[in-house]
């Protein structure tokens, strides 16, 4: 079964998420800077977990963040395409 | 007739918050979900201790004094006494250097089970075995 | 359509993460499947009846009422909720008191579950 992994903060998952399997991971709340802080220069390791890494529109959009900016390995979902991950693409959801 | 398999896995300190307890008391519930389930449906809760998870689970707690409330110890043995799996990540008991003789188990109370300590490849074995997990 | 089950535990007020839990039920149910919310722990503050919507906070009141007019199931944990000096009397109307067990229930009927602990 695919597990999808929640990421909802900007630093306080790292512990759980760096040894747990993720097929995809999911950036709400916090965890969008993920998608767009370049510490040191370098993209959050964050982005090397999953093949496939979703950041939630709203959550972008609340922090000012433009998506022209957004690491080219996210794609940008809405609530409505979240409901549809949730069900078509993940049978497990972690929420870290 | 189903039965449903959790991995219930504590991921926060005990004490502080209250996320890390609500996850034992969760698991510990199983016990009565028959009565709002379909006869022969079952939900079996594995419960998991993983990083800063495996903190405050020491024998000796005082937290009835202290704070008035059920310490970690007492839930983790009550997990135990109603036939709980409990597992507990050794690598991490072994990061943090807590050795596993200073944890608990409830045999005064009866119960056959016994706190399981494992590495973390058997939590994520069954974190892939289990239909829902759930983090706290 | 699938059944999706939400366990929220962090508080309305201070946690943008109960807002999150809310949303994302409203975006379900508006798709047509089954949602079933569970309060805990601090969450369950969110039980209470006539809050006060204040710019600088959240407020989940409106927005529990309308799910649960859109079919939603959601339940409080009684002993968190009593704990927290919330009465039934002075809760939201339509919203079910039960233990911990109904959560569990829920999972077991549920395709999809996102558990969001608190803290």
């Amino acid at each position: 079964m695919k597990m999808g992994v929640f990421v909802s903060d900007y630093k306080m998952a790292g512990d759980t998420l760096q040894r747990l399997k993720a097929d995809g991971i999911v950036l709400v709340l916090n965890g969008v800077y993920h998608a767009f802080i370049k510490e040191g220069g370098k993209p959050s390791p964050v982005l090397d977990r999953a093949s496939n890494i979703y950041a939630l529109s709203e959550d972008i959009e609340t922090r000012g963040l433009s998506a022209g900016s957004i690491d080219s390995r996210v794609k940008v979902v809405n609530y409505n395409g979240l409901v549809d991950l949730i069900f078509s693409d993940y049978e497990k959801l972690a929420w870290l | 007739m189903a039965d449903v398999k959790l991995a219930i896995v504590v991921q926060k300190p005990q004490y502080k918050g209250e996320t890390s307890r609500l996850g034992i008391t969760h698991a510990i519930s199983y016990q009565t979900v028959e009565i709002l389930l379909e006869d022969g449906d079952t939900v079996t809760p594995k419960l998991c201790f993983i990083g800063e998870g495996v903190l405050g689970l020491e024998k000796g707690q005082k937290a009835m004094e202290a704070y008035g409330v059920t310490s970690s110890e007492t839930h983790l043995k009550n997990a135990l006494l109603v036939d709980l799996d409990v597992f507990i990540c050794k690598d991490d008991l072994d990061r943090f250097g807590i050795s596993t003789d200073r944890l608990p188990d409830a045999e005064d109370m009866g119960a056959d089970k016994k706190l399981q300590f494992v590495p973390y490849s058997e939590i994520q074995k069954i974190i892939d075995e289990a239909r829902h997990v759930l983090f706290f | 359509m699938g059944t999706l089950t939400i366990g929220c535990f962090p508080g309305l007020v201070g946690s943008a993460v109960y807002d999150f839990a809310l949303k994302l039920s409203d975006a379900a149910a508006g798709k047509g499947h089954k949602v079933n919310l569970w309060f805990s722990g601090n969450a369950t503050g969110s039980a209470k009846a006539n809050q006060k919507h204040l710019k600088d906070y959240s407020t989940g009141e409106k927005y529990v009422k309308a799910l649960l007019e859109k079919g939603v199931e959601i339940c409080t944990c009684e002993a968190c909720t009593l704990a927290r000096g919330v009465q039934k009397t002075d809760a939201i109307a339509g919203i079910q008191w039960n233990a911990m067990h109904w959560y569990l229930a829920k999972i077991h009927a549920s395709d999809r579950v996102l558990h969001i602990g608190g803290e």
